[in-house]
């Protein structure tokens, strides 16, 4: 049983006192902005407007994905724990949320910040915003107080309803990603309307119809009604903006459900957890390299293990969710998406590239490192050295820059025969990048495999013609991917863009639910030929973890510079122009500094937020020699 | 000894971490290499690689993984560092030097690899594979030969100010019109983009064009417009009819077809006659007369409404003076009545916004600054953003514009009226709170008619004359409509009225001789 005790008070009064700071913010913004007629920027003092809220923007998005990432799986895994009677499952489920409760305040406090800084930077911007957004913001808040009592309840609640209310907390579980989840929709909406202030016709109201007819024809006073309905199907692009005089024609939700509103919703939410995931695994794997005992070391080997599979769940869907993404940032602007991947921003993908990269590698690394501590599993070691070469060639096709014009001498290019290399150039485009990446995708799916059947013997009696199946499906689909790949350098962007790259995505998956079931079905009744030594790992895996969790991290930072700095000069793309200094996109390698500094920022929050936590068990520790850790020291994944 | 060996390792310690340190904040801000005297000694990102190494040997886990960790953020800034930047941030082109036409083609190269984002499509490399737009690398020369009877400029300017017009074969209609939103280049962008074009392979031509495009589409008109000279006359003409101008505008020769049927889209009124109107104005003047019908109205067809001892007058202002105006209004039967009315008899309204109140037509003023009692009332005399002169008997005093009592008159649904000084709320807040005799009172706003309701910062007296032509022609008319109709206005000199009239009544003459 446990007790609310005084600093849990405190903690309580200090969140709630922040969310109605939040919400105190929220409801002036629009008055408060209105006023400022005469002042539509304020220089921050030291480091300018731009920097202040870029740094406190991307912190309260990491910590945001933080919390919202974690209780997804935290509540996946009691889940688990509460069906198979494994009481440790519902004890790691605990611990992350007690990571969360910690990130929680510091979440709500750098959101306070951010409205702080854009309130008195940005007046005007967030004046135009919340002229439009101001239903949703008020819709935010209350959203926001859901999320702050359920997961209070959820947490101060996990002691007390185990047993028969066992179900409710699990559905509290459930309420509070739901929460989190609309919480993440709804500040979604603001920031994809910057980029892509347009939509479907299909998807319009009627009032943004009548008005987008109005404006057209008031601008092409030559054409009646129907002759401009003529032109128009339900995926025409619409501005939701007066061309001239940008004043909005819409509704709320027609602004909400922008172009880019969904992608970016599905990229987060996947995103949150691998993201989740990986901070997890990052503090287990500090908290392995700091253990003293055998124990010790088991739980967090096993957490770190549990936390990378997470982030790898997530890791896996995630470039077909960007590709989405991507695809819907060309069809809202031309412009916007050849500037995105091939001109201001390719160089951007490429190093994004060597991040995703260093993440499959790493992440193939720590699983075929876990199969060292388990009994069996060596007779898949003499597929590692193919499995590297696979995915180290493909993370090096898939780095070829397009062009080599910016970084080769006159007389390289001479002997080149021109910008492009001409056979690896090839590599460059687009096709190629796509297959490689399924094939990266598929290979560690196979390490996956590797590690879930290591240690195990089938006792199906077609175990043989299962292996078959599953190798030939592997193969096929290979082979498929490669063949579109191919084809799809003789062809139009857009048969590309919309046929052959989408085939491709859909082979890569349908390979892997197929060969999973199979697997599923093979394995099913599986003897054991050998346990997991948990806690036997190598110190260098759990560094590995640590990489893993920091690319990750830095990924999103840059990929948070790219989205919004593919507005370019605009507040609004193609509405609002800034007009400050900071009306441009700063260069890569300066971008890069500010996100590393950022990352500075976060991990040192991040860490000061773990000490906090671990300087409150030590005694606990110390008085409690964990049967637990003993359990995991014995048992399985 | 072993005390000597403790303070040495503590000593390196600390070094290691201060070296880590600054190393890492100097590669960051990009500082130059560490100098020792006049010599670089090592880049600050070996002297970072020096000091991970050292505190991985000598500090305890904690401190080791704190050092892996910025080690791996640093590795992810080197690798930026060493692609190619790119940023939007090519500067504003204020003016162009075309004494220098090199120097011209390399603002060009920048916006076409930067702010123009040509690059993101076009090459310039002719052994580069297929891009999505042509290769450029020889533009300059072969510009000239694309279309008969077209210069190498003259296609340029065409091709950017309007991309689907040449589409080389085997590219299709993608490229965007660039001087609109959202790449936006302004002319002087566009000049040099040409000039770096033209440096492809041909000779860079610094003859000054004007731009076919009208800037005022994108709502961002940065130059004036030429003058509009190259309608055509006839066209224009019927562009008058079609527009319904001779509805209300006379010319001596022309016929209204449909005179007499009146008009549903605007109220037909008594407007200048313009037989002879480029006689007297300039071109300019007519253009502007279009696009602003307010900026200048003709003595006597100015439009009004005043309220005068509680009773409306809606009109055509005839005359004015210091003391008095004289308003014709039309009753529903068609009679026309004038109504003289002194300027001392117009009813005060509340002022919500007091900026530009001379051009708003406001002749008085009643205003109570905020450290006086009484309110001061008198003719406003001159003005700026901040405060207003007004004329108080014989004398002038100046009170500000910020710092004033405001007024409320709160009506609720009933039709109640509440009169008070405010304190504090707007009409879009939850609720207002104003001095009523006296006594603060406190009002909820959903109980109040907002619409009707006033919170007013003065009052004063307002003639304000407008135009009675609708300004909604810059919208109704397009770019070539506009240039017709104004080369037909220019046409009015009274010559061609006088012509036309000769030419009818010669007509009639032989018709009566034959």
């Amino acid at each position: 049983m446990r007790r609310c005790t005084s600093q849990t008070k405190k903690r309580i009064f200090l969140i709630i006192g922040f969310v109605l700071l939040g919400f105190v913010l929220f409801s002036i913004v629009p008055a408060f902005a209105q006023d400022m007629t005469d002042a539509e920027y304020r220089p921050f003092p030291m480091i300018g407007s731009r920097n202040a809220a870029w740094i406190a923007a991307q912190l309260h998005l990491l910590f945001g994905s933080f919390i919202l990432g974690v209780p997804m799986f935290a509540v996946i895994i009691e889940f688990i724990g509460w069906k198979t009677k494994e009481e440790r499952y519902d004890r790691m489920a605990q611990e992350f949320i007690k990571l969360c409760m910690g990130a929680f305040s510091t979440t709500a406090l750098l959101g306070g910040v951010l409205v702080f800084i854009l309130v008195w930077c940005y007046p005007k911007v967030l004046s135009k915003l919340s002229g439009i957004f101001g239903p949703t913001m008020i819709f935010y808040v209350v959203l926001f107080f859901g999320e702050t009592f359920t997961l209070y309840l959820y947490s101060y609640g996990w002691d007390k309803m185990q047993g028969r209310h066992k179900g409710w907390h699990l559905f509290l579980g459930v309420l509070l990603n739901i929460w989190g989840t609309a919480i993440m929709f709804v500040s979604n909406t603001w920031l994809t309307y910057q980029t892509s202030p347009a939509t479907q016709y299909g998807k319009l109201s009627d009032q943004a119809k009548e008005g987008w007819l109005e404006h057209t024809l008031s601008q092409n006073p030559e054409l009646t009604r129907a002759e401009v309905l003529k032109e128009v199907t339900d995926t025409t692009v619409i501005n939701l903006h007066n061309e001239t005089t940008g004043e909005f024609l819409g509704t709320v939700m027609d602004a909400v459900n922008n172009f880019t509103w969904m992608p970016v919703n599905i990229h987060r939410l996947i995103g949150n957890i691998a993201f989740g995931g990986s901070i997890v695994a990052a503090y287990a794997a500090f908290r392995f390299l700091v253990a003293k005992t055998k124990e010790e070391k088991a739980h967090y080997d096993w957490m770190g293990y549990n936390g990378n599979f997470i982030a790898l769940c997530g890791l896996i869907p995630l470039p077909f969710a960007g590709y989405w993404l991507g695809r819907e940032i060309y069809m809202f602007n031309n412009t916007m998406g050849v500037n995105m991947m091939g001109a201001l921003f390719s160089w951007l993908f490429i190093i994004q590239a060597v991040m995703i990269g260093i993440l499959f590698i790493g992440a193939n690394y720590y699983l075929w490192s876990g199969m060292g501590r388990i009994e069996g599993a060596e007779k898949y070691a003499r597929y590692r050295p193919i499995m590297i070469a696979i995915i180290v060639i493909c993370v090096g096709i898939w780095m070829t820059p397009r062009t080599l014009s910016s970084i080769s001498s006159a007389s390289e290019q001479t002997a080149m025969g021109g910008s492009n290399h001409p056979h690896l150039g090839l590599f460059g485009l687009m096709t190629a990048k796509n297959t490689v990446v399924n094939i990266v995708i598929l290979t560690t799916f196979l390490s996956f495999l590797f590690y879930r059947r290591s240690g195990k013997k089938p006792t199906a009696n077609w175990k043989k013609l299962g292996n078959i199946i599953i190798s030939s499906v592997f193969f096929l689909g290979v082979v498929v991917i490669v063949v579109i790949g191919i084809v799809g350098f003789a062809v139009e962007s857009d048969v590309r863009v919309n046929v052959l790259t989408p085939w491709q995505v859909l082979v890569a998956l349908a390979v892997m639910v197929v060969v999973t079931i199979i697997d599923i079905f093979m394995y099913r009744k599986a003897t054991t030929s050998g346990t997991i030594k948990w806690g036997e790992m190598t110190e260098r895996s759990q560094y590995v973890l640590i990489l893993l969790a920091i690319t990750f991290t830095s990924l999103m930072g840059l990929m948070g510079y790219a989205r919004s700095g593919l507005r370019e000069g605009w507040h609004i793309f193609g509405v609002m122009k800034d007009t400050s200094a900071d009306a441009f996109t700063p260069s890569l390698s300066s971008a890069v500094n500010m996100v590393s500094i950022i990352m500075v920022i976060f991990f040192a929050l991040v860490g000061f937020i773990f000490w906090l936590g671990l300087w409150g068990e030590r005694k606990k520790q110390k008085a409690v020699p964990t049967m637990e850790s003993e359990a995991i020291a014995e048992g399985n994944d | 000894m072993e005390e000597t060996q403790s303070v040495k390792n503590t000593l390196l310690k600390i070094a290691g971490l201060l070296l880590l340190l600054v190393s890492f904040i100097a590669f960051l801000a990009k500082a130059p290499a560490f100098p020792i005297g006049s010599e670089n000694l090592l880049p600050w990102s070996v002297w970072f690689l020096i000091a991970v190494l050292l505190n991985m040997f000598v500090w305890g886990i904690v401190v080791k993984l704190m050092t892996y960790a910025l080690g791996v953020v640093w590795f992810f800034a080197l690798i930026a560092a060493w692609v190619p930047d790119t940023s939007t941030n090519t500067g504003t082109v204020t003016e162009l030097d075309w004494s220098d036409p090199d120097a011209v083609a390399e603002i060009g190269l920048a916006i076409f690899n930067g702010k123009g984002q040509c690059s993101a499509c076009h090459t310039l490399d002719t052994s580069a594979p297929k891009g999505r737009c042509p290769d450029l690398s020889d533009i300059g020369n072969n510009a000239a030969n694309r279309e008969p009877g077209k210069d190498a400029k003259t296609y340029l300017i065409e091709s950017l100010y309007e991309p689907s017009k040449y589409l080389v074969p085997g590219y299709g209609k993608i490229m965007p019109e660039v001087w609109k939103n959202p790449i936006a280049l302004t002319k002087l962008e566009i000049e040099a983009v040409i000039a770096f074009l033209q440096s492809q392979g041909g000779e860079i031509d610094p003859t000054p064009f004007d731009e076919p495009i009208d800037r005022k589409e994108i709502g961002t008109a940065a130059e004036a417009l030429p003058p509009l000279l190259t309608g055509d006359p006839e066209e224009g003409k019927r562009v008058f009819i079609d527009a319904a101008c001779i509805s209300c505008h006379e010319i001596q020769g022309l016929e209204n077809p449909k005179a007499g049927e009146g008009n549903e889209d605007f109220e037909v009124v008594t407007a200048p006659e313009l037989t002879e109107i480029a006689a007297f104005n300039e071109l300019r003047y007519l253009e502007e007369s279009i696009i602003l019908p307010d900026a200048e109205i003709v003595s006597g067809y100015g439009s009004v409404t005043v309220i005068a001892q509680g009773v409306t007058y809606q009109g055509t202002l005839v005359s004015q003076d210091t003391e008095k105006i004289v308003v014709r209004t039309k009753a529903e039967d068609g009679t026309e009545t004038e109504h003289t009315i002194l300027l001392s008899d117009l009813d005060e309204e509340p002022i919500e916004d007091l900026t530009d109140l001379k051009g708003r037509g406001y002749l008085t003023l009643t205003i109570t600054p905020i450290d006086a009692d009484a309110p001061v009332s008198g003719e406003i005399v001159e003005e700026s953003d901040t405060t207003v002169t007004l004329k108080v008997g014989d004398e002038t005093q100046t009170v500000s514009k910020i710092d004033v009592k405001k007024q409320a008159t709160l009506i609720d649904f009933d039709g109640v009226k509440t009169v008070g000084e405010h304190v504090s709320g707007t009409l879009d807040d939850f609720e207002i709170v104003i001095i009523v005799d006296g006594n603060e009172e406190t009002f909820d706003t959903f109980d109040i008619d907002t619409d009707n309701s006033v919170l007013a910062s003065a009052s004063g007296k307002r003639l304000e004359v407008k135009s009675p032509m609708p300004n909604n022609f810059p919208d109704l008319l397009s770019f070539r409509e506009m240039a017709d109709l104004l080369a037909y206005l220019s046409t009015l000199t009274g010559a061609t009225a006088e012509e036309e009239t000769n030419e009818a009544s010669s007509d009639t003459q032989e018709e009566v001789t034959e």
